[in-house]
């Protein structure tokens, strides 16, 4: 019988036909034609003859194709197959690959929601750093070329103050001989009392030299700033106020330049208001006032206590102004060889001022994000992977309907992109109600707390996290989906163990890099937990419980002698101690752990000066004689100071234990006379006797050592004044703060009292930094050990789910349930071991970079390490047991019967 | 033989009859035309077979392969539910136009 398909064939192609339809209507035509040639036959035709006629049913050619073309539908409009076509289109392509994985998500919510939430956490927590190191880091600070500001230090690394603020004279001499900077200014702490309309108040303020503003760039918002001639002795009665100020004490008044205010009690002019967020960093000013050195001052080279500003000139560098510097500092070094012996001048970059302290322990949670993003990713690769094990068919169908590798891996990746946007978009929900969370713990010290946020740069980091993300988690089940043998999975008809051994062996790799990671970041957390610890349990020298404290600063202005001052605090101390509640009260010039404080340089009688260089310093407090029994400082010689040290009996200190033990090594320091002035003097006022010893308390920081301390009385001492009130009380002591304030106001009316906190507040806001940054890290690594675990589990699960077989199996023939539950937790255990064993190692190599952050503790400290895999092993210990116990209950006659 | 346009609007008719009475493969279909008509009409692959495929779009036939024992598979046609209506609409229109012509030419159907 004759073909008759190549006749139809060849009538059929024109249309373009789906294949399968094709093949059927060839199929259908060609039997007729059979049929008719077979009738021709029969009736006598020959073979030549019947092959005519049959061909005679296909004449009309054109009308059967055009006819056929009406009705047929071309092909092309099949149901979509991602994969299945040979031409591409990218966009096309990438869309179709969007809605299909998009369905895929929407049919298995689960899988979505865990997923996601997964990424959130991960995602999250990094943008949440981020836009803390964005803004304290990155972001430049609010003046004009913020790059060209240092801070010009004076460097006394010989007597442990490496950044020391300079003395007057010094910073005169740089800034009339360098050559390096535009512009250098100084500014001083102070602070007024502002009286007149309204409750007297304490404002602090800085003194600052006339260019300080022109220097950053700053311009104020209302009238001008400082003009040079009143940055001179006579002219500085003029004062700039701040934003703040100006709207909460004066109601905005536009009319406020060239008004009068009443400072410290004399009459000052308002030249200018500063813009809303002025502020120089680090520094809380409500009140700026030129600085106008005096001849005397400008000449002192023994009181340090300025802040230097410079600008340095267009293209001078960093280390030329340091080298600069240097070299000028050596030439005062021999100009003034008892002053400035050792002193060095040190310059660094505003931004690192600004930054200096917490840059560290950013850096380190902005790793530890990171790692925790690493961890979350390896759990949603391990669910992708699981999932990508029941997609075999599905792979398998796209693969034999022509779909390339390329174009699987695609897919997949699609998929988990797609996966990683919708949890940046969750995670960047969960930053910003984060960065408010981060806003209460950063320590307040940091100045650009308030300006934290999410903007474009925050936003930005978040989407290119994703998508990376997206990729890094998508790669492996996208690699291992298109990477499987076709006839196999055709072969195995669809059992899920198609996803084999090395299925098996990455989704293990995952939980060993997990828990790798977890461990770091354990390990981080616990060390920085154990500095914490450390840190609390030092002993400050003093008792911190039931102590209030506040400043009273007395205005030198309305309290000009000595003997005032000294009335006003017998006065008050008299009226405090007599309130109930109060158990003792004193006055200090500084109270313990505040970064700033008075020392003085001083001789000791029978030991001549050096002959060069400079007399050894010691920090000194000038206290009343209660101030011991108040604190809680213990006492270990002599006596404490008391009533009858008064201004016209000799006078007398007490030392700290450090001081004795430094000075007079193998002998009694009591009775030994000291002198701020020359060794050889013989004038009997300028001898200090020492009467006591006391024990050391931390002065500036907890974690610093004590360096040698006097105390000296305030009836006799009159070079520095007493600013804080420091109350013992046997109730609550915020409770009495009323009181306290009212006993002030009996004295002086006038008087203002600030900065109210009781002694627990001061020591937890002096290490506010450490719990900053240990809470921060204990979170992230909390989380990556969560994550950790629920990988394990999945792991542990979905193998226990593979194996039902096998357990069935042993237990049937007589497998106990403890030997599955070994044998279970064992292939756990293993993962977890691999895993301690990398993260241990990693843990020794990367730790290093925190050791900035650590106290008393080492970076490799081996009990850390050893307590916090313990921790970590238990814990992945009771993830692979839950899947275990579950095991256990396999029926045996269940298991053995799904084969 | 008759003029094309004519065989076009009863084709539809014809096959619609042909399958009410039992499901037919598309050569049954021909040669019934051929022979009921005496050959008078007579549909070739090229016309047919369109023709059914459209009539099976529409709804109004529905062709299933058969297997009989022996013999290569068939594509049968068969009237459906839809077809049933269709087929009686046509019948009472064609009769009512074959009368008219009838009563106009004078010539009587036999």
């Amino acid at each position: 019988m004759p073909d008759w398909k190549k006749e139809i064939g060849g009538r059929l192609s024109r249309l373009g036909l789906p294949p399968t339809r094709e093949a059927e209507i060839a199929e259908e035509l060609a039997q007729h034609l059979d049929d008719r040639y077979e009738q021709s036959r029969q009736g006598g035709a020959t073979k030549e003859e019947a092959y005519r006629a049959a061909l005679l049913e296909l004449t009309e050619g054109d009308l059967f194709a055009r006819e056929l073309g009406r009705v047929e539908r071309p092909a092309g409009r099949d149901p979509i197959v991602p994969g299945a076509q040979r031409r591409t289109n990218l966009f096309r392509d990438l869309w179709q690959d969007l809605r299909y994985s998009l369905r895929t998500l929407v049919k298995n919510p689960g899988f979505t929601a865990v997923a996601v939430i997964a990424l959130a956490l991960g995602i999250g927590a990094n943008s949440a750093i981020f836009s803390v190191v964005n803004t304290v880091l990155l972001r430049p600070l609010p003046y004009k070329d913020p790059d060209r500001l240092v801070m010009v230090w004076e460097d006394d690394t010989k007597g442990g103050y490496p950044r020391d603020t300079p003395a007057a004279a010094n910073y005169v001499d740089w800034r009339a001989q360098n050559q390096v900077f535009e512009g250098m200014a100084a500014m001083a702490d102070t602070s007024f009392n502002l009286t007149g309309a309204g409750d007297p108040e304490r404002l602090e303020g800085k003194l600052v030299s006339a260019d300080l503003f022109p220097l950053l760039g700053v311009e104020p918002q209302l009238g001008r700033a400082f003009l040079p001639e009143e940055d001179r002795p006579g002219g500085n009665r003029v004062v700039l106020l701040s934003h703040g100020l100006w709207q909460r004490r004066f109601g905005s008044d536009p009319k406020i330049t060239g008004q009068p205010l009443t400072l410290n009690g004399e009459s000052y002019t308002v030249v200018g208001v500063m813009p809303p967020h002025f502020r120089f960093p680090g520094e809380e000013a409500e009140l700026w006032a030129p600085i106008a050195f005096t001849p005397e001052e400008a000449a002192n080279r023994g009181r340090h206590y300025l802040k230097v500003l410079a600008r340095m000139k267009q293209g001078v560098t960093l280390g030329q102004a340091q080298a600069e510097m240097s070299t000028i500092a050596a030439r005062l070094q021999q100009q003034h060889p008892d002053q400035n012996k050792d002193l060095g001048a040190a310059v660094t970059s505003l931004h690192e001022y600004v930054a200096g302290d917490i840059r560290p322990a950013l850096l380190v949670l902005l790793g530890a994000v990171g790692f925790v993003l690493l961890v979350a990713c390896a759990n949603v690769a391990n669910l992708l992977l699981a999932r990508a094990a029941a997609r075999q068919k599905e792979i398998a169908i796209r693969v034999a309907l022509g779909a390339s590798r390329f174009r699987l891996i695609r897919q997949f990746l699609t998929e988990s992109v797609l996966l990683a946007a919708l949890g940046g978009v969750v995670g960047l929900l969960l930053s910003l109600w984060g960065v408010g969370l981060l806003q209460a713990f950063i320590p307040q010290s940091i100045s650009q707390v308030k300006a934290v946020g999410v903007d474009g740069k925050v936003l930005v980091f978040t989407l290119l996290v994703s998508l990376l993300t997206g990729l890094i988690f998508g790669l492996a089940p996208a690699t291992q989906a298109s990477n499987f043998n076709l006839n196999e999975t055709l072969k195995e008809g669809g059992r899920d163990s198609a996803a084999g051994s090395r299925g098996n062996r990455i989704r293990g790799l995952l939980v060993v890099a997990e828990v790798a990671v977890s461990l770091l970041l354990l390990i981080g957390a616990g060390l920085l937990i154990n500095s914490f610890l450390r840190l609390r349990s030092v002993d400050p020298g003093f008792r911190t419980d039931n102590l209030l404290t506040m400043e009273v600063v007395l205005p030198e202005t309305k309290y000009s002698e000595h003997a005032q001052r000294a009335a006003f605090y017998t006065d008050l101390l008299r009226r405090v101690e007599a309130l109930p509640g109060v158990k003792s009260a004193a006055v200090t010039t500084n109270l313990p752990l505040y970064p700033q404080g008075n020392s003085i340089s001083f001789s000791i009688e029978g030991r001549p000066d050096p002959a060069t260089g400079r007399k050894p310093t010691v920090v000194t407090r000038v206290i009343s004689p209660q101030y011991f029994s108040t604190m809680g400082i213990q006492f270990l010689q002599g006596r404490q100071l008391n009533e009858q040290d008064r201004a016209d009996s000799p006078a007398v200190a007490v030392i700290s234990e450090t001081m004795a033990r430094r000075f007079w090594p193998d002998g009694d320091p009591l009775g030994k006379r000291i002198t701020p002035g020359r060794a050889d003097s013989t004038d009997p006022n300028d001898w200090i006797t020492i009467v006591g010893v006391a024990k050391d308390v931390r002065q500036f920081e907890l974690n610093a050592e004590p360096k040698p301390q006097m105390y000296l009385s305030y009836e006799q001492a009159g070079f520095f004044e007493p600013n804080d009130l420091v109350v013992s009380t046997s109730v609550e002591p915020l409770s009495l703060a009323s009181a306290v304030r009212k006993a002030v106001w009996e004295v002086d009316k006038d008087q203002p009292v600030s900065n109210v906190r009781t002694m627990e507040d001061i020591l937890s806001g002096s290490i506010a930094r450490q719990r900053f940054s240990m809470l921060l890290l204990g979170v992230f690594a909390g989380l990556a050990l969560v994550l950790a675990a629920v990988g394990i589990y999945g792991v542990i699960s979905y193998s226990v789910a593979q194996r039902t077989r096998e357990i069935g199996l042993r237990m049937a023939l007589g497998a106990q349930r403890s030997d599955v539950v070994k044998m279970v937790v064992g292939q756990g255990l293993k993962l977890v071991l691999i895993g301690v064993a990398f993260g241990l190692a990693a843990a020794f190599v990367l730790t290093r970079v925190m050791s900035s952050l650590l106290f008393g503790v080492s970076a490799t400290d081996p009990v850390t390490f050893l307590v916090i895999s313990l921790v970590l092993i238990c814990v992945a210990l009771l993830a692979s047991f839950i899947p275990a116990r579950n095991a256990t209950k396999v029926d045996p006659m269940i298991a053995l019967r799904a084969e | 033989m008759l003029d094309r346009e004519l065989k076009k609007g009863s084709a539809e008719l014809l096959i619609l009859s042909l399958v009410e009475e039992q499901p037919r493969h598309g050569y049954d279909i021909g040669n019934l035309i051929e022979r009921r008509s005496d050959g008078v009409l007579r549909f070739n692959v090229a016309s047919l077979y369109p023709l059914l495929y459209r009539l099976e779009k529409r709804g109004w036939i529905e062709g299933r392969w058969v297997e009989k024992a022996g013999q290569r598979r068939r594509r049968y046609y068969r009237l459906t539910a839809a077809g049933k209506k269709v087929l009686a609409a046509q019948r009472s229109s064609w009769r009512e136009f074959v009368e008219a012509i009838s009563r106009i030419t004078g010539i009587e159907h036999a």
